[in-house]
C-alpha cells in the first residue's frame, strides 16, 4: 500500500494562519450578526411585505411602497420580490409554513382557496380596517365577494386587471371601424369580430389582431374563459366530482379562438413577446393583453383606445384576478405590527390612484369615483369591466399562475396551433382537471 | 492494511455477539475505557447523523405512505396509494425520462472532454496552472451564477451563441424555449460549469502513471499515439469507472441549473426528477406524495449503485 | 458496498498532483500542436466570464442594444456595480454565505475527524458496523431528503432560521471515510509513547494526530466550504426571508426583482463569483490538491 504523504508542510503556516482567521472572523460575525439566537427576527419597525410585481408594475409599486414609508415613520415596510406565478407562489407557502411569513404579502385573489383553508393566511379584522377607513362598502359587489372565504374576509383587494382589448386609433379610424366618439365600433357577433379584425389587415398589412399565447397558459385560459363566460356558462370544480362544465359550448370558444389564427387575422406563432411588438410596431390593430400592457404601450406612443372583450356571445363577460394584500399566517403577532400592517394597506389601498396609472382598476371605490381617475384616459374607459369580471372557477389549484393553467396550455395549445382538434384538446384537458378533483384537497 | 495490534481483529468479530450478554466480567479494564471513548469520540458525528440523516430517511419512509400536506392537512396512513399513483403519473415518468436523458448526454462529454483536456495538458505544457485555472475555476462558481452567465449568452436577440451563429449564417435559436434545444442548452453550461472537476481527477492520475511504462514503450518504438492507447488509457481505466459512476450519480441528481435558466419548461421539457420532488411536495402541497417520488427516486440510485458494485468486482475477479 | 467505491480514491493522494511537467520527452511539433489547442479552448473557457464582465461594465442601454458588441457605444461605466451594491442585498447574503459556510465546515471537521479518529485507532464495540453504516449512508442523494427535512426543520420551528441552513449540511460521510484512511496511516508509535506517558485519548487526537493531519484536513475543509457556499437546493428550501439568503440563492431572487436590467444581473452575478475566485487564486495548490485527494469520494 502506498503512503499518504502526510507531512505538514503543504499548507504553509501563513496561509493556515490566513484560512483560521477568515472562518473564526465570519463566525464571530455570524453570532454577532445574530445575536446568537439564529432565528431571523425582523427589526419591530420592519414590516415585511412580499410580492410579485416586476418590470413596470414593479417600478409603480416599489413608488407607492416609498411613499407609504415617507407618510408613515412608526414602521418601514421591507418588500420582497419574487418572480411571478409558481416561484412566488411555492415560495409563499413554504414561508408561511415555515411559521416566520412575511406581515403582510400580495396575492392573486384566485389563488386564497389554496392557501386560507389550510390556515397558511389569517383572516382581516373588519373592525380594525375600519379604524383605518377601510369599509366593506368602498369595494365593488363582484370583488367584495371574492374577498371572502369561508364567511371570512381573507384577501383586500387592490385592484381588479382583467383581460382586455387594446386597439390603435389611428389604424382603426382609416379602417372605418371607429366610431364618432373616438371609440371602437361595437362589436355583438363573432362574425363581425373577423369581419372588423380583416378590416384592420387591410389597414396594416400584416395582422388585425395580436395574441400572444404560445407556451404561456395563462394568456390561453384568459381568453378562452371571457368567450366562455360570455355564453353564460357555468365551470364549477367541486372536490371529489368530475367538473360541471358546457363542452359544446367549450368547444365552439376553442373552434373561435382558433379561427382567429389563421395568419391572417393573427398569427399562428405568437407569444408574447411578439404580440406585444406586433401592436406596439403598428402592425397590427388589436391586441388582446392584460391592462397592465397599457403603460408599454403609451410610451411605444400607439394611438391608444381600449375596451373589454366584445360581447361577441350575449352575456357582458371579462377575465379578470385581482392583486390582493393577504395576512400570512403569524404564529404571533405583536399588536403595534398589526396595526402598522392595517394602516399599510389602508394607505396603499387609499393611494391607488398611481396603482390606475399601471392599467389595473383600481378596487377602492372612492378613488375609482374620483375626478383624477375619470381623467384617466383609456383607463377610463374600461372602467366598467370591473362589474362584469369573472375570477377563476373557484378551486385550490386555480388561479393566475397556478397548475390549472398549465394544465389548459398542456392540452389547448396544440389546438390553437391547428395541430389537434378542439374536442380532443379539451377532453383530454376535462381528464386531468377530472384526476385533480378526484384526489383529496392537500390544503 | 491496518497496522492495528494483532489481537484487535479477534476482539471484535466475537464482540457483537458478546455485546448481547449482560456485562461480561472478564472484560479487561482497557477494552471497557475503549468502549467508552470510542463511543465518546464518535457521539458528535453520530447525534448529526441519526437527526439528520437517518431520521428523516424514516420520516420520508413513514411519510410516503400518508396523506401530509405542506399546510398540515392529513389524509392519514393512506399505504402504498402514493406508489401506486406515482407509477401511474406521467408527469413523474416524463421527469424521470428528462433526467436519465440529461444524464446521459451529459456524462459523455463531461468524460470524454475531461479526459482530452487532461491528455492534452498533460503532454508537457508549459503553464500548468493556467490550464489549471481556466478549466478549472467554473466549477468554483455557484449554480446561480453559471445560470446567470449562460442565460444570458442564450438571450435570443442579445445572446453572444445566436450573435455567433448569425456571423456564420446560422439561423438563430430559441436555446432554452424550444423543447428539442434546451435540454442541449443546459448540457453546454453544465460542461462548462463542472468538466474542470473531471480534468482534475483525470490530470492527477495521468501523472500517477510511472514514468518506466512509457520509457519501455518509447524504446519498443510506439508513438504519442500508440503511447496514449495502449499504456494511458488502460491505466486510467480504474479512474475512469469510478469518474462515471460519480458523473452519473451527480447527473442524476441535477436540478439547480434547470431551475434556474428554464424551471423546468418549456412546457415540461427539462423538468427533472428532483424538481418534480420539490414541486408535487412545495408547489403541490403534498409532501406525502412528494416523499414517496422521492423513495422511487433512492430507488434508482440504488439500483445503479448495485450495479456499479456488479461492475467493479466483475473487472477486479 | 460502497467500501469497494472508496479503497482506490483514498490512494489517490501519493505522488504529487503538482508533479512536474515535462516529464516526458514529446516532439516539440505535438507539444505545439497541443499548447494551440489547448490556448484556444482556455480562452472559449473564459468567454463566459469576459462577456458578464463586458456586459456589467456597459450602461443598461448599451448592454440591450443590437447588435450586440465587445465595445459599448458610450464607453465603460461601474454604474451597474455602484447600483447593486447601493440598493441589493449581495453584501448581506455574502456574509450570510461567509458564516454560514464557515460553520458547516467547523463542525463537519470536528465531528468527522473526531469520529473517524474513534473508528481508526480505537478499538470499540460496534466500531464495524458503525463504520459500514457511515460508509453506506454515502448513497443517500440529498435531493431525497429535502422533503422529511423541510417537515423536521418545519416541526422544530426552525424554517428561516441559521440553524436550518447550518445543521442538516453538516453530515459529509466521504469525509469520514477520507479522514479515516489517513489517521490509519499515522504511524502508531507516536501515539503509543503518549499514551505510556499517560496522555488521554483527547490530548493524543489534539496536539498529536491532528497536527500530523494538516493537509488532509485542509483539503476536506476546502471541500465542504465550496461545497456549503455553492449549495443551492436545501438553502432554497430552508430561508425564504430575504436577508437570511445564501448568495446563490439570492442571486437567484434578483432576477425577477430587476427583470430585464441586465448589466445589473451580470454584476451581480461576478460580485457572487469573486470571492470563491480570490480564494482560488489564492489557495490554488490547496484547492487542486484537495479535489484530486478527496474529489473520487466526495461528490
Amino acid at each position: 500500500m502506498k503512503q499518504v504523504d502526510f507531512r505538514p508542510t503543504q499548507v504553509t503556516r501563513r496561509q493556515l494562519l490566513l484560512g483560521g482567521g477568515v472562518l473564526a472572523g465570519s463566525l464571530a460575525l455570524g453570532a454577532g450578526l445574530t445575536g446568537c439566537g439564529g432565528a431571523a427576527q425582523a427589526a419591530t419597525e420592519d414590516i415585511r411585505f412580499w410580492h410579485l410585481l416586476s418590470g413596470g408594475d414593479g417600478i409603480k409599486m416599489m413608488a407607492m411602497i416609498d411613499k407609504a414609508n415617507a407618510d408613515h415613520t412608526e414602521y418601514r415596510v421591507k418588500p420582497t420580490v419574487l418572480a411571478w406565478g409558481a416561484p412566488y407562489y411555492t415560495k409563499l407557502a413554504m414561508a408561511s409554513a415555515g411559521g416566520r411569513p412575511p406581515e403582510v404579502a400580495v396575492m392573486h385573489a384566485a389563488r386564497v382557496p389554496g392557501y386560507a383553508p389550510g390556515g397558511l393566511l389569517d383572516a382581516w379584522d373588519l373592525d380594525l380596517l375600519a379604524e383605518y377607513g377601510v369599509r366593506p362598502e368602498d369595494f365593488g359587489p363582484r370583488i367584495w365577494e371574492k374577498s371572502q372565504f369561508n364567511g371570512q374576509v381573507f384577501s383586500l383587494a387592490l385592484d381588479s386587471h382583467p383581460f382586455v382589448m387594446l386597439y390603435n386609433t389611428e389604424v382603426a379610424d382609416k379602417a372605418n371601424v371607429l366610431g364618432r366618439d373616438g371609440r371602437i365600433v361595437e362589436i355583438s357577433s363573432p362574425s363581425q369580430f373577423l369581419e372588423v379584425s380583416r378590416e384592420l389587415q387591410r389597414v396594416t398589412g400584416k395582422h388585425g389582431l395580436s395574441y400572444g399565447y404560445l407556451g404561456d397558459g395563462a394568456q390561453m385560459w384568459r381568453l378562452f374563459y371571457t368567450l366562455y363566460r360570455q355564453h353564460g356558462a357555468e365551470f364549477v370544480l367541486g372536490p371529489g366530482n368530475p367538473a360541471q362544465v358546457e363542452r359544446d359550448v367549450a368547444i365552439d370558444c376553442l373552434e373561435f379562438i382558433k379561427s382567429l389564427l389563421d395568419n391572417t387575422i393573427a398569427t399562428k406563432s405568437g407569444d408574447g413577446g411578439t404580440a406585444i411588438a406586433e401592436f406596439a410596431g403598428q402592425g397590427s390593430g388589436l391586441l388582446f393583453t392584460g391592462v397592465w400592457e397599457l403603460p408599454t404601450m403609451k410610451t411605444a406612443g400607439v394611438p391608444l383606445g381600449a375596451s373589454t372583450i366584445p360581447t361577441l356571445f350575449g352575456t357582458p363577460a371579462a377575465f379578470a384576478d385581482s392583486h390582493s394584500f393577504v395576512l400570512p399566517h403569524q404564529a404571533k403577532l405583536d399588536e403595534s405590527k398589526r396595526r402598522g400592517v392595517y394602516q399599510f394597506v389602508a394607505s396603499m389601498l387609499k393611494g391607488s390612484l398611481s396603482w390606475a396609472e399601471a392599467g389595473h382598476i383600481p378596487a377602492y371605490q372612492p378613488v375609482v369615483k374620483s375626478k383624477e381617475y375619470a381623467a384617466l384616459k383609456p383607463q377610463a374607459d374600461y372602467v366598467h369591466a370591473a362589474d362584469i369580471i369573472n375570477y377563476d372557477p373557484e378551486a385550490w389549484f386555480t388561479g393566475s399562475g397556478s397548475d390549472f393553467q398549465s394544465y389548459f396550455a398542456e392540452n389547448v395549445q396544440n389546438v390553437f396551433l391547428g395541430r389537434d382538434k378542439a374536442t380532443d384538446g379539451w377532453d383530454a384537458f376535462m381528464k386531468r382537471i377530472n384526476a385533480v378533483l378526484a384526489m383529496p384537497n392537500p390544503v | 492494511m491496518s497496522t492495528a495490534p494483532a489481537t484487535a481483529p479477534a476482539r471484535e468479530s466475537s464482540g457483537i455477539r458478546r455485546s448481547d450478554l449482560p456485562a461480561p466480567v472478564v472484560k479487561s479494564s482497557r477494552s471497557r475505557r475503549d468502549n467508552i471513548h470510542g463511543w465518546a469520540f464518535s457521539a458528535p458525528f453520530l447525534v448529526f447523523f441519526l437527526m439528520f440523516l437517518v431520521w428523516p430517511m424514516i420520516s420520508g419512509a413513514i411519510m410516503s405512505l400518508t396523506g401530509k400536506s405542506l399546510t398540515g392537512a392529513n389524509s392519514g396512513f393512506i399505504g402504498l396509494a402514493n406508489y401506486t399513483e406515482a407509477f401511474a403519473d406521467s408527469d413523474m415518468w416524463r421527469s424521470l425520462g428528462n433526467t436519465l436523458y440529461f444524464t446521459l448526454i451529459s456524462t459523455v462529454p463531461l468524460v470524454v472532454i475531461a479526459l482530452a483536456l487532461a491528455a492534452l495538458v498533460n503532454m508537457g505544457l508549459p503553464a500548468q496552472w493556467l490550464w489549471r485555472l481556466s478549466f478549472f475555476s467554473p466549477f468554483l462558481l455557484a449554480s446561480t451564477v453559471v445560470s446567470l452567465f449562460f442565460a444570458w449568452m442564450y438571450n435570443p436577440e442579445l445572446g453572444l451563441f445566436n450573435d455567433f451563429l448569425a456571423k456564420l449564417g446560422i439561423p438563430p435559436v430559441a436555446w432554452l424555449n424550444d423543447p428539442s434545444v434546451a435540454m442541449w442548452a443546459i448540457v453546454i453550461a453544465t460542461v462548462w460549469w463542472t468538466v474542470g472537476f473531471n480534468f482534475l481527477l483525470y490530470l492527477a492520475a495521468l501523472q500517477n502513471i510511472p514514468q518506466q511504462h512509457y520509457e519501455a514503450a518509447s524504446l519498443d518504438g510506439a508513438g504519442g499515439w500508440r503511447q496514449f492507447f495502449s499504456i494511458s488509457l488502460p491505466q486510467l481505466g480504474p479512474t475512469t469507472v469510478m469518474i462515471v459512476i460519480l458523473q452519473i450519480l451527480a447527473s442524476l441528481k441535477v436540478f439547480d441549473q434547470i431551475y434556474q435558466m428554464t424551471e423546468g419548461g418549456p412546457g415540461g421539457a427539462t423538468r427533472s426528477i428532483v424538481q418534480y420532488i420539490f414541486e408535487a411536495g412545495f408547489t403541490g402541497y403534498r409532501l406525502g406524495y412528494s416523499a414517496a417520488i422521492s423513495y422511487i427516486f433512492f430507488g434508482l440510485i440504488l439500483l445503479i449503485a448495485l450495479a456499479q458494485v456488479f461492475i467493479t468486482r466483475k473487472r477486479s475477479a | 458496498m460502497a467500501t469497494t467505491t472508496l479503497s482506490k480514491p483514498a490512494l489517490q493522494p501519493e505522488g504529487s498532483a503538482e508533479s512536474l511537467p515535462n516529464r516526458r520527452p514529446k516532439t516539440p511539433l505535438s507539444r505545439a500542436l497541443a499548447t494551440v489547442v489547448v490556448s484556444v479552448l482556455a480562452v472559449a473557457w473564459l468567454v463566459p466570464f469576459a462577456w458578464a464582465t463586458v456586459t456589467a461594465l456597459k450602461s443598461e442601454t448599451d448592454a440591450a442594444s443590437t447588435p450586440i458588441s465587445w465595445i459599448p457605444a458610450s464607453g465603460f461605466t461601474f454604474d451597474a456595480f455602484a447600483k447593486v451594491l447601493q440598493s441589493g442585498n449581495i453584501p448581506t447574503w455574502t456574509l450570510n454565505s461567509l458564516f454560514t459556510s464557515a460553520a458547516i465546515t467547523a463542525i463537519t471537521l470536528v465531528i468527522s475527524a473526531s469520529v473517524a479518529y474513534a473508528i481508526s485507532r480505537i478499538d470499540f464495540r460496534g466500531k464495524r458496523m458503525l463504520m459500514g453504516v457511515i460508509v453506506a449512508s454515502i448513497i443517500i442523494p440529498p435531493p431525497v431528503l429535502i422533503i422529511p427535512l423541510f417537515q423536521q426543520m418545519q416541526s422544530l420551528n426552525l424554517i428561516d432560521t441559521y440553524w436550518a441552513l447550518i445543521l442538516p449540511q453538516v453530515i459529509h460521510s466521504p469525509m469520514v471515510f477520507v479522514l479515516k484512511k489517513f489517521f490509519d496511516q499515522i504511524p502508531r508509535e507516536l501515539e503509543e509513547a503518549a499514551l505510556m506517558d499517560g496522555a488521554g485519548r483527547l490530548r493524543i487526537f489534539t496536539t498529536i494526530v491532528l497536527p500530523l493531519s494538516r493537509p488532509i484536513l485542509a483539503a476536506v475543509a476546502i471541500f465542504v466550504f465550496i461545497g456549503a457556499w455553492n449549495n443551492f437546493l436545501w438553502p432554497f428550501i430552508a430561508t425564504n426571508e430575504s436577508s437570511l439568503l445564501t448568495l446563490p440563492v439570492g442571486l437567484q431572487t434578483i432576477k425577477s426583482a430587476y427583470g430585464i436590467q441586465y448589466a445589473q444581473n451580470m454584476a451581480s452575478a461576478l460580485l457572487a463569483a469573486l470571492p470563491l475566485i480570490v480564494v482560488f487564486l489564492f489557495f490554488q495548490r490547496q484547492i487542486i490538491r484537495g479535489v484530486a485527494t478527496t474529489g473520487l469520494a466526495g461528490t
